[in-house]
């Protein structure tokens, strides 16, 4: 098992699990109003799709000239 | 049954203890808020201006990763950069986490979360300076574009990830010094959202150097 192999599978999970919870923080604070709560939900919004991003790099969808 | 005796939870409970906010607090906390978005909003463009830097000198390069002493430089490592994203973006949520707890006023909670996402942050931090020391070996700052964007670029986003976690670690202070209460806690929301803007500035940057 090479190293880059466990970073993926911890990347993989970790992006799993982070982007699950992102999303859900998300949900609850949809209705939340002001101007602070907007900008939160961009932010976890966009957090979320960093989130599948390094999931589908952890797969080898994404950056796959990288390896 | 008396209104009192109507248990609220969640943002009903913090919208409730805002009707309590005497206005000066909410005009100054309004005013405060909209200058911290008006910063994140200029760190964006100082961002966006290196940003911009870096695809016009890649899009420009006849071939990329750029040859050096008729090399051609190597890709940076996405695994390990997949793996340091998600912890970054793991601080992003327990950041969260914190926030809410303090809300609710579980400031046991709030101190847990806020120091797993000090922790996570110093995290990044690590793992950023051994992907520097493996990127050093082969591409330097001075000795190509490739190296130039990717050290300004992600150097930058390190000192504010480093700026970060000490404002965090004084607002964690702070917070246990009664500075902020139930109802007046500005600092803590301005904290938030700086972190999560750092992590949302780092999906720009995951994406640029390591997965286009």
């Amino acid at each position: 098992m090479t190293e880059a192999y466990i970073e993926r599978g911890i990347a993989f999970v970790g992006a799993i699990v982070v982007a699950i919870t992102a999303v859900v923080q998300l949900k609850n604070e949809w209705a939340a109003r002001g101007l602070d709560a907007d900008v939160t939900k961009l932010l976890l919004g966009l957090m979320a799709f960093g989130c599948v991003l390094a999931l589908l790099a952890a797969v080898n969808v994404l950056g796959v000239h990288h390896s | 049954m008396g209104a009192a005796a109507v248990q609220l939870t969640g943002h009903e409970a913090v919208a409730a203890r805002y009707r309590d906010v005497d206005p000066v607090y909410g005009e100054t906390r309004d005013i405060r808020l909209l200058g911290f978005v008006f910063f994140l909003i200029a760190d964006c463009i100082l961002f966006s201006s290196f940003i911009f830097a870096y695809v016009y000198l890649r899009t420009s390069a006849p071939t990329w990763p750029p040859f050096v002493n008729g090399h051609q430089l190597p890709w940076f490592d996405t695994s390990f950069a997949a793996m340091n994203s998600v912890v970054l973006f793991g601080s992003g949520v327990t950041m969260h986490f914190a926030l809410e707890n303090w809300k609710n006023l579980n400031k046991r909670k709030f101190n847990l979360w806020l120091i797993a996402t000090i922790v996570l942050g110093i995290g990044f931090l690590l793992g950023q300076a051994h992907e520097y020391s493996i990127v050093n070996l082969t591409t330097t700052w001075q000795g190509s574009s490739m190296g130039a964007s990717f050290f300004t670029l992600t150097g930058l986003h390190g000192f504010h990830v480093f700026v970060g976690v000490i404002y965090l670690t004084i607002l964690g202070i702070q917070a246990n010094r009664g500075v902020y209460t139930g109802s007046k806690y500005f600092g803590l929301t301005a904290g938030t959202l700086y972190w999560h803007f750092v992590d949302v500035i780092w999906v720009a940057l995951f994406f640029l150097f390591y997965l286009w």
